[in-house]
C-alpha cells in the first residue's frame, strides 16, 4: 500500500513507432489471422515486438482497448440523447452514481456551467428513452427545471481518431496552422 | 444492408466488446470459444464492418493520454435554415469528433448544434472556435469544457439486448 502511494507517476511518452503503431491499428487495421505480424513487418519490428508495445500501451492507459465500434442504430438502438443537469457539488457522486448503473448511458461528465452534469443515453426509441429518464429522475430526485433533455436529431459526424504520427491528412485543419 | 445479426453474431460481438487479445493469432482463440473457425470469424468481422454494425475496428485511443487531455462540448445556436450547411461544415475538421443537432427547448435552452473537441489546451479549443465562429458568422455560442470524465464506454450488443425491443424485430436498416 505504502509503496504504491509513494510510486513516481508514469509519464506517457510513446516512441515514434508506438506512435506508428497506434495510428495503423486506429485508421487501417489488418483484418487478418495475424494482424500483429502484418503491422510488424510494416514497420520492421517483430509481432512479438508489437504484441509486447500493446500491452505497455494498454496497462499505460494509452490504449483503452482493440476491438469494434459500433454504430448504434445498427444494432436496433435508434434514439439518443444528451441530457444535462444542474446537480450541488455534494449531490454529484451520488447522482452520477444512479446514472451511470445505466448501460443505456454512455458517456457521463462534468462540465463547468450551471448545468454541470452532461450524459448521454441510448434506447431502442423515444418512448423507451423518456421512460429511462423518468426513472432517473425519480430515482435522483433533480427537479423538472434543473434537466434539460435534448434528443439528438441528426447526426453530421462521429468518428473518435486522432492524429498521432506524421502523415498525410485529407481533412482541413486550421487549428494548428 | 442487412443489418440482422444472428446468433453467433451476437456471441462474436459479446466475446470482442471489451477487445481481442494480445496474442499472435487473436481470432483463433476467440474462434475457439465461439465453435467455429477462425476463417469464419474473420469474415464475419468483415462482414460487420461492411454493413456498418462495426462503424470502426481497431485500436481505441485515450486522448488524455496522448497529449489531449482537453475536451469541450461546444454548442451552437444556429437558424434553422443553416444547420444542414454548418453542421456539414463543422464535420470536415479533424478536431470534431461528434457533430449533432438537437431539439431545443424554446424560451429555455435554444442551442441546436453541438460539436466535441479534443485539444492540448483550453486556449487551442478558444482558437478553433473563434475561427468556426467567423467562417460560419454564428457567434451565440457556448463552450462547456469536460472538468471530469464520470463515465465512457461504448454501447455494445449487451446494451441492444437489455432494450425492450429486441433487434430481430427490427427492420434492417438503410445503409
Amino acid at each position: 500500500m505504502i509503496q504504491t502511494a509513494f510510486k513516481l507517476r508514469k509519464t506517457l511518452v510513446p516512441d515514434e513507432i508506438d506512435r506508428e503503431l497506434l495510428q495503423i491499428l486506429q485508421d487501417d487495421f489488418p483484418m487478418v489471422s495475424r494482424p500483429w505480424k502484418e503491422v510488424g513487418d510494416k514497420l520492421n519490428i517483430s509481432e512479438d515486438e508489437v504484441i509486447a508495445r500493446l500491452k505497455r500501451l494498454r496497462e499505460d492507459g494509452v490504449i483503452q482497448k482493440v476491438g469494434p465500434v459500433l454504430d448504434s442504430s445498427k444494432i436496433g438502438l435508434t434514439a439518443t440523447t444528451l441530457v444535462a443537469m444542474k446537480i450541488p457539488e455534494s449531490r454529484v457522486d451520488t447522482v452520477s452514481r444512479i446514472i451511470n448503473q445505466y448501460s443505456n448511458v454512455s458517456h457521463n461528465y462534468l462540465r463547468d456551467h450551471e448545468y454541470n452534469l452532461w450524459f448521454t443515453m441510448t434506447a431502442s426509441d423515444n418512448e423507451e428513452l423518456s421512460a429511462l429518464l423518468n426513472e432517473i429522475t425519480e430515482k435522483t430526485g433533480v427537479a423538472q427545471d434543473d434537466i434539460l433533455n435534448l434528443p439528438t436529431l441528426q447526426r453530421f459526424k462521429i468518428d473518435v481518431r486522432f492524429q498521432l504520427a506524421q502523415t498525410a491528412q485529407g481533412e482541413r485543419n486550421f487549428g494548428r496552422s | 444492408m442487412n443489418a440482422i445479426l444472428d446468433e453467433v453474431d451476437r456471441a462474436f460481438l459479446s466475446e470482442i466488446e471489451d477487445g481481442i487479445p494480445l496474442v499472435r493469432e487473436p481470432f483463433r482463440d476467440i474462434a475457439r470459444r465461439l465453435g467455429i473457425t477462425p476463417e469464419e470469424v474473420l469474415s464475419r468481422l468483415m462482414k460487420l464492418h461492411e454493413s456498418g454494425v462495426v462503424r470502426r475496428f481497431g485500436v481505441l485511443i485515450k486522448p488524455n493520454n496522448v497529449g489531449l487531455p482537453v475536451n469541450a462540448l461546444v454548442a451552437w445556436k444556429v437558424p434553422e435554415n443553416r444547420v444542414q450547411e454548418i453542421g456539414t461544415f463543422l464535420s470536415t475538421f479533424k478536431e470534431v469528433t461528434h457533430c449533432y443537432s438537437r431539439k431545443t427547448i424554446p424560451g429555455k435552452w435554444e442551442y441546436n448544434l453541438y460539436i466535441v473537441l479534443h485539444a492540448q489546451e483550453r486556449g487551442i479549443i478558444e482558437q478553433l472556435t473563434r475561427k468556426f465562429s467567423e467562417a460560419t458568422a454564428v457567434n451565440d455560442y457556448l463552450i462547456l469544457y469536460s472538468t471530469k470524465e464520470l463515465k465512457k464506454t461504448s454501447i455494445t450488443i449487451n446494451t441492444a439486448s437489455a432494450s425492450r425491443i429486441s433487434t430481430n424485430q427490427h427492420k434492417p436498416f438503410k445503409s
